[in-house]
């Protein structure tokens, strides 16, 4: 005791001193306690005779650590190969209908890449070293099973290194003719071996989830067997599918935050255009995800049905109630979305839309009231017996999926067709055939949606494997096909159409701006929820079936408490890319001042390079 | 006060965080944030308002033999494993239920041999059961019933008797695992029980 007084009497003495370097004290404190907890970490198996299995540290626990940095990782991943597809998109477009604005605003996403990529690897060189510390042992087995896809990924990442220096900082040299082609098939290089370098480590994900070991064979055809497991398909696509939405509708964000702080008319136009840049492709993603969603599940179901069963009907049930309410909002901002872009960017077509904006609407409200209606209902004993169930005798019958795939498929149809009408917004028809070109399009839309309807309550009557296997394929299929057909013929139509309207770009009220924010903050929540979803499926498996969790920490926390670190991830997510951001344009801003002052633009260019849509029409 | 409702104030609290912002701070960035705080915040809440549901490993108790004196205490052991550790209430039912992904178990101990039970647990397509109660076409189930003696479930002899024992019980007939039936300890298990542990956890061990 009074080795500590004593000790405590020392610090005091030394205060004084080093009143003047308080942050660097606090610093040197926090990385000798960062670099001490190890030292306080207590070893869950091998302080005895056999190798060390875990270790933990203390407050946090280790698995929350774990947890939360490969979230964050994931979720930087997530935006690091999102962006670049967006970007590539933009300059293909810029490269092909020579809208040169695209092109400024893929170099403005372009431009994000070097230090999101440094950050996403900072989150993914620190996870690897939390997994080794604290999960030796399962590190161990997944470095013996895929040691040679370690070694591509670290050649990919070489790859993919040298292809965005080259596409980032050979932008302005590579802009005409031949050399511009160049570019883009940088770009694409760039995307490809982004594609790779998420497939690879997917393998390892998926495998702990649906591992196939073989014992015989060479390391190269175990790895190989370990990596085409049967959900690493269904997970590629939908991440891939999911990294487009999110970069989609960060862009949507990022351009609402500045469309909310900008003063003049030139960048309001300019955050307006982009805003609805980042919520077309989002939106273009969301369409195509519940697709993907269904075939992961699918893929799931059959590997093994107790996981499913665990996931759709167990303990996870309720998680999906969540992420149904996730996605109706995420659908009915997007709507909205477009909704406030019909009434404001082109003047008089309120009115013309209004009731089929209120229809759709309330049609939306009603697809995610049957979504979000639980399969069995919290009750007390007393409500449960007037009830003769947990299920209620009237909102029993939504709680099922026949229920819930119909309604998710008729908020796709319902989505796509308020993108159809903003499309249309402000246009005249003057092809001959339009009359009967829009007769064909309602019907094949109405058909669809009854033969929709038609499916879901056919479904009740069928058996389980019958629904499954057909009625619910059938249903994707048919909005597909109303997607493949709609969209060519509303092209066509619009090819000789006049416009009685121009788009009025800036005068957005600020809503939009919120609403684009909500767009990004649903998305990534969902993509924490699903995170937790696919980690909690494993139960207490470290490899499912192969390779137990015997760590303190095996059991799936409740959702309750699980959604405060989804929330905190969520959070922390977007600051750290509004720092990158802001980092990024840091220099902008300097060179704008730097330009005003000699007068060569005397009335100033936006913060971020792009200019308003109009100035990039005119180059 | 409970830790559902300590959560509930500390997203409550989010919540306020972010109201506050927005009413009292004009600063666009902060602003979004709050208005982010509120979304977080909302979900959160929500997530609390659902059944907290946690999800434990099974219990890794072995069976203590010498506390089993008679059939009815194999029954009791064996409802223990059909609710936990063996999964099995995760897609049967007792009793009958529309929703059930699997046939219904009530009755089954009457209809059924132990050994037949046995051969359904551990070699499932050894022979299907199909459920004619509809009349007409047999039920199908979208779920394949798991050997349940492989990885995950890898249940033991002894747990698996337990669980025949238990639906024996609940058909009303009288239970015929007798305690000369199980593995005493350090016996050498007996055929037709497999190993518990699979080829994969083998190989996942070795390595």
């Amino acid at each position: 005791m009074s080795a500590i007084q004593q000790g405590v009497k020392t610090i005091q003495r030394a205060l004084p001193a080093v009143n003047g370097h308080r942050a660097w004290l606090a610093g040197l404190l926090l990385a000798a306690g960062w670099l001490a907890l190890p030292s306080m970490g207590i070893a869950a198996e091998g302080t005895g005779a056999g190798p060390t299995e875990y270790r933990d540290v203390p407050y946090i626990g280790s698995r929350t650590l774990v947890w939360i940095v490969a979230q964050l990782h994931l979720l930087l991943a997530g935006f690091v190969l999102g962006v670049p597809i967006f970007a590539w998109l933009c300059e293909v477009i810029a490269w092909r209908g020579g809208e040169k604005r695209y092109d400024k605003l893929a170099k403005e996403f372009t431009k994000l890449l070097t230090s999101a990529y440094a950050t996403t690897a900072l989150f993914g060189g620190i996870l690897l070293f939390l997994l080794v510390a604290f999960y030796p042992k399962l590190m161990n087995y997944l470095t013996d099973v895929f040691f040679p896809s370690f070694l591509l990924y670290c050649f990919l990442f070489l790859l993919e290194t040298v292809t965005l220096y080259l596409y980032w900082y050979g932008w302005d040299a590579m802009q005409e003719g031949r050399k511009k082609s160049l570019h883009v098939f940088l770009g694409f290089l760039l995307n490809f071996f982004a594609l790779f370098i998420m497939i690879v480590p997917n393998a390892w994900a998926t495998f702990q989830a649906s591992p196939v070991v073989i014992a015989e064979g060479t390391a190269f055809e175990r790895a190989w067997a370990a990596t085409w497991n049967p959900t690493w398909w269904p997970i590629n696509i939908h991440r891939l599918i999911a990294n487009v939405v999110l970069g989609g509708y960060i862009c949507g964000a990022y351009a609402g935050v500045r469309y909310l702080s900008v003063k003049n008319a030139e960048d309001r136009e300019h955050y307006d255009w982009m805003g609805y840049v980042g919520n077309f492709i989002g939106v273009f993603g969301l369409l195509a995800l519940p697709f993907a969603g269904y075939w992961l599940m699918r893929e799931i179901y059959q590997y093994n049905q107790q996981m499913g069963i665990t996931l759709m009907g167990g303990f996870l049930s309720w998680l999906f109630i969540l992420q149904a309410m996730l996605i109706g909002v995420l659908f009915l901002g997007s709507n909205y979305y477009f909704w406030l872009g019909i009434t404001y960017r082109i003047p008089g077509s309120e009115s013309k839309y209004r009731k089929a904006m209120l229809m759709m609407l309330v049609s939306l409200l009603l697809c995610l009231a049957v979504w979000m209606t639980p399969h069995s209902l919290v009750a007390s004993i007393e409500e449960a017996q007037k009830m003769g169930g947990a299920h209620h005798p009237l909102l029993g019958v939504l709680g099922v999926m026949s229920a819930k795939m119909t309604v998710s498929n008729l908020m796709i149809l319902i989505t796509f067709m308020s993108f159809v009408m903003y499309w249309r917004a402000g246009k005249r028809d003057t092809a001959g055939w339009a009359a009967f070109g829009k007769a064909v399009m309602g019907a094949i839309l109405v058909l669809a949606s009854i033969a929709v309807i038609v499916l879901g309550v056919w479904g009740y009557f069928v058996p389980a494997i019958v629904r499954i296997n057909y009625f619910s394929t059938s249903q994707v299929l048919i909005v597909i096909f109303v997607i493949l057909t709609i969209t060519p013929l509303t092209a066509l139509l619009l090819k000789s159409a006049k416009t009685t309207t121009e788009m009025v770009w800036g005068s957005m009220p600020p809503r939009a701006g919120y609403s684009l924010v909500l767009n990004a903050v649903m998305v990534i929540l969902l993509m924490t929820l699903m995170g937790y979803a696919r980690s909690s499926s494993r139960v207490h498996w470290h490899v499912y079936g192969v390779m137990r969790d015997t760590s303190p920490y095996a059991y799936s926390p409740a959702l309750g408490s699980a959604s405060l670190i989804m929330a905190f991830c969520t959070f922390f997510f977007c600051i750290l890319v509004a720092f990158i951001f802001w980092v990024a344009t840091m220099g902008d801003k300097y060179k704008t001042a730097a330009s005003a002052g000699k007068g060569e633009l005397p009335h100033g260019i936006p913060a971020m390079a792009g200019g308003a849509p109009n100035k990039g029409q005119q180059e | 006060m409970s830790e559902v409702a300590q959560l509930q104030l500390i997203a409550l609290s989010i919540v306020g965080a972010g109201i506050v912002i927005l009413l009292f701070i004009k600063a666009v960035f902060i602003r979004v944030t709050g208005f982010v705080f509120i979304v977080l915040g909302l979900f959160s809440l929500m997530s609390l308002a659902v059944p907290q549901l946690a999800s434990l490993p099974p219990a890794e108790g072995k069976i203590d033999i010498a506390s089993i004196k008679t059939p009815t205490d194999i029954a009791a052991i064996g409802q223990t494993v059909f609710f936990s550790k063996g999964q099995c209430a995760l897609c049967h039912s007792i009793g009958p239920s529309e929703s059930a992904r699997c046939p219904d178990l009530k009755g089954i101990g009457a209809k059924l041999s132990k050994e037949f039970l046995y051969e359904s647990l551990t070699d499932p397509q050894a022979f299907i059961y199909r459920d004619y109660r509809h009349g007409g076409v047999p039920k199908e189930y979208p779920a394949t019933m798991p050997r349940i003696d492989k990885d995950p479930i890898g249940l033991s002899k002894n747990e698996i008797l337990a669980i025949i024992a238990f639906l024996q019980q609940m058909s009303g007939e009288p239970v015929s695992v007798s305690v000369s039936d199980l593995d005493m300890p350090g016996q050498t298990p007996s055929a037709p029980v497999k190993a518990a542990e699979s080829a994969l956890v083998a190989d996942a061990h070795t390595n």
